[in-house]
């Protein structure tokens, strides 16, 4: 038994997904409790499930731990409720009394809160992250954000403008920033990551995956207006005899063409992105650094989607009762595919100074923003 | 007996190996780096209820941050047996906690609409200034009357004066309302914010005396002295906010739909009640005879089975007739009682003036 630090070796570290037992009983009794408490416990549902799945993340044989309280969460949203919802809705609510209920002016407070829901989403997903490091430990450490979370709206913010403008061209590029900057705020005790990468090896995939999507989009209605194309729907729509009952039957092969449309492009459209969302997946593993070593993330656009889908049929079957296994299963997904290229000498990594916030995830809370 | 365990002290990441003994009530601990440490069993609670196969993570109350990971599994079995504390999982303490939460939170959701449907509407009611009354009125008014003619004639309009003031006859403090007259068919009357009182074609039609008109107008003067369409107005958007806030969602224009519409004129009994009071009281003021309320509310409810198609289509026909939007007609009937014997009835308008109020849609 030796004291002295050089006796320890930097390591490679491995991360590895353990499931333990447990996750089915508290499914079940987070949703009885939830339905008996007016879902006010899903505060401390949503703290349960993240405490179980962190505990079957290993890092080295060590599983990380959360250290979140469902009373964190529930005075994050009370808060965000009593300073923020309340007052708003009370706000426009007397707007509308004082204007009239059919006063024009209704446009302008619902215009500033569409507004500020934008601006400050950014500062949402920043805080709500910045929680959950912070609750996040491995080997007693914990972990953080340490930068602005108010720079972080603003660029959110800002990117998201470049995206419309650019028909979402911009995408790769401000996704690359966002990430960027919150990566570099990212410490897990007093050792940083950092985050180094240009955008342009994002953009042939890009490119693809955008014409893929026009091309996929003129494909669907062509093959619809050629289904339709047989039967006497143009006729039934335009000839000088059409009577009400065949543009009864046109406006039915509308709406049934719509349907298929809107079902075509919600499967289509996503699948085709889910080969840039790997990429990009991949990329922003590759550009990351902790401690000098690199991230490496084995994701492919098939796992994605495969991912995706089952997640989603977890929901549609359990009526959303089951979020705790979709959970699980995307935190799985990225430890069973991560891995940390290089030594890290973790032994001389000491506890975090930034001060730890006493509620957490508010703001995320009330706009849905998602996430575990 | 001594096991082997690791430590984490909270301050590094450095694993260190420790040994542990059971002394008493306490656990001693030491080893790399670590010097003798003693923390009571009471102190103790685990980070992760123990699993089989799993690590047994401990932590204790004098030192939060520091971890002591156990992998002995007999250790672990009999610290557990011994002390039940460590099992994890669910605690009354933690059960306790979120129902007190919950039930704080209903509390706190029934206050807040106590305040916004009931408390607030009754007290903002009275202090709206006359020129957003107007200005919401008329846009009630459009809202329920849509494209239907607002009805004028010279002689029409000098009866409607002639009525309103049969009524102030007595009544000093009568609030000023406007009496407006519109081409629909269907029977109906209502108060709207600033003193618009609306009354359709149909319910002039339907009366046989001008005794009838006036106690209807007498009723809604009454609704419009104790500001009930303000109040409801109020209440709505209150209601409006509690729904928002509960639903997480913008409530939406909750006021320019027919819902809303109709709960502006369902009253409750009570508003009802105090209107009729109102009423009576100004009708024997003024020596109006109550009986022709009476009358043609007997009418009305004669014929409320075959209620007429007519206007159904209309916002103010899917909202309901007069009845409809005043609920406990039987018993309201039996509490309109003649006059007392000696007091004479005056007349609300001449036969000419009554012609020309039941003809003012004619032109
Ligand atoms: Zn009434």
């Amino acid at each position: 038994m030796t004291d002295t630090p050089d006796s320890h070796l930097p390591e490679r570290l491995t991360f590895t997904y353990v499931p333990r037992k447990g996750l089915l009983k508290l499914t079940i009794v987070n949703f009885l409790l939830s339905l008996i408490t007016f879902s006010i416990y899903r505060f401390w549902a949503k703290t349960n499930v993240r405490r179980h799945i962190w505990s079957c993340v290993h890092i080295n044989g060590e599983p990380l731990e959360y250290t979140g309280k469902g009373k964190e969460l529930f005075m994050g949203a009370l808060f965000v409720f009593l300073l923020l919802i309340l007052p708003i809705v009370l706000i426009v609510a007397l707007i509308g009394l004082i204007a009239g209920p059919d006063s024009p002016l209704l446009m302008i407070p619902q215009m500033i809160v569409i507004f500020g829901v934008y601006l400050f989403w950014g500062f949402a997903i920043y805080k709500a992250r910045k929680y959950q490091l912070s609750r996040t430990q491995w080997r007693g450490i914990r972990g953080t954000l340490a930068g602005s979370a108010m720079t972080y709206s603003l660029l959110y913010f800002g990117s998201l403008m470049a995206k419309g403008m650019s028909l979402g061209w911009a995408t790769p590029v401000m996704n690359t920033v966002l990430q960027e900057q919150i990566t570099n705020d990212m410490r897990f005790g007093d050792a940083a990551f950092k985050f180094k990468g240009r955008a342009g090896p994002l953009y042939p995939t890009y490119a693809i995956c955008w014409i893929l999507s026009l091309v996929a989009l003129i494909v669907i209605v062509a093959l619809i207006a050629a289904s339709s194309a047989g039967s006497t729907f143009w006729q039934d729509l335009f000839s000088e005899s059409s009577s009400p009952d065949s543009i009864d039957k046109a406006v039915g092969y509308l709406l049934v063409g719509f349907l298929v449309f809107m079902v075509l492009t919600a499967l289509i459209i996503p699948m085709l992105w889910s080969i840039y969302v790997a990429k990009e997946l991949r990329t922003f593993a590759n550009y990351t650094r902790f401690d000098g070593a690199a991230f490496k993330l084995e994701a492919t656009a098939g796992a994605v989607i495969w991912l995706t889908v089952i997640n989603l049929l977890i929901i549609i079957f359990t009526l959303g009762i089951g979020w705790p296994y979709v959970n699980q299963r995307t935190v799985k997904f990225v430890v069973d595919r991560i891995s940390l290229e290089g030594m890290i000498d973790v032994d001389r990594i000491r506890q975090s100074q930034v001060p730890l916030d006493r509620r957490g995830e508010g703001l995320a809370d009330a706009f849905d923003v998602g996430g575990l | 007996m001594t096991i082997d365990a690791i430590y984490f002290d909270g301050e590094y990441a450095r694993d260190r190996a420790v040994t542990i003994t059971v002394d008493g009530h306490d656990i001693i601990f030491t080893g790399d780096g670590v010097p003798e440490t003693r923390w009571s069993i009471a102190g103790l609670h685990p980070v992760d209820p123990p699993s089989s196969g799993q690590p047994f993570r401990i932590t204790h109350s004098s030192k939060p941050g520091a971890r002591l990971v156990i992998r002995d599994e007999d250790f672990i079995r009999t610290l557990i047996d011994n002390h039940r504390h460590l099992r994890g999982g669910y605690s009354w303490t933690h059960l306790r906690q979120v129902a007190a939460w919950t039930l704080g939170g209903i509390i706190g959701l029934a206050a807040l609409g106590y305040v916004l449907v009931s408390f607030l509407p009754q007290k903002v009611a009275y202090i709206l200034p006359d020129g957003w009354r107007n200005r919401v009125g008329e846009q009630v008014v459009k809202g329920l009357v849509e494209n239907a003619r607002r009805c004028d004639s010279a002689a029409g309009n000098a009866a409607k004066s002639a009525m309103i003031a049969a009524l102030a006859e007595g009544n000093p403090d009568l609030p000023p309302v406007s009496m407006e007259i519109y081409d629909m068919a269907l029977v109906n009357a209502f108060a709207a914010p600033g003193g618009k009182i609306i009354f359709t074609r149909g319910i002039l039609e339907k009366a046989d005396k001008p005794e009838e008109i006036a106690g209807i107008l007498a009723h809604e003067i009454g609704h419009v002295a104790y500001r009930h369409p303000e109040v409801q107005l109020v209440r709505l958007t209150g209601l409006q906010v509690l729904i928002s806030v509960m639903s997480g969602s913008n409530g939406g224009d909750i006021t320019s739909n027919i819902a809303a519409l109709a709960a502006l004129l369902q009253y409750s009994r009570e508003a009802e009640r105090e209107a009729d009071d109102y009423a009576l009281s100004a009708m024997q003021k003024a020596s109006i005879d109550p009986m022709g309320l009476r009358t043609f509310f007997e009418k009305i409810r004669k014929e409320e089975g075959s209620t007429s198609k007519s206007g159904q289509s209309s916002t103010l026909g899917k909202i309901g007739n007069v009845f409809s939007t005043h609920p406990g007609t039987e018993e309201r009937i039996k509490r309109i009682v003649p006059m007392p014997a000696g007091q004479v009835p005056v007349q609300v308008l001449s036969p000419e003036q009554w012609q020309a109020l039941k003809a003012i849609c004619a032109s």
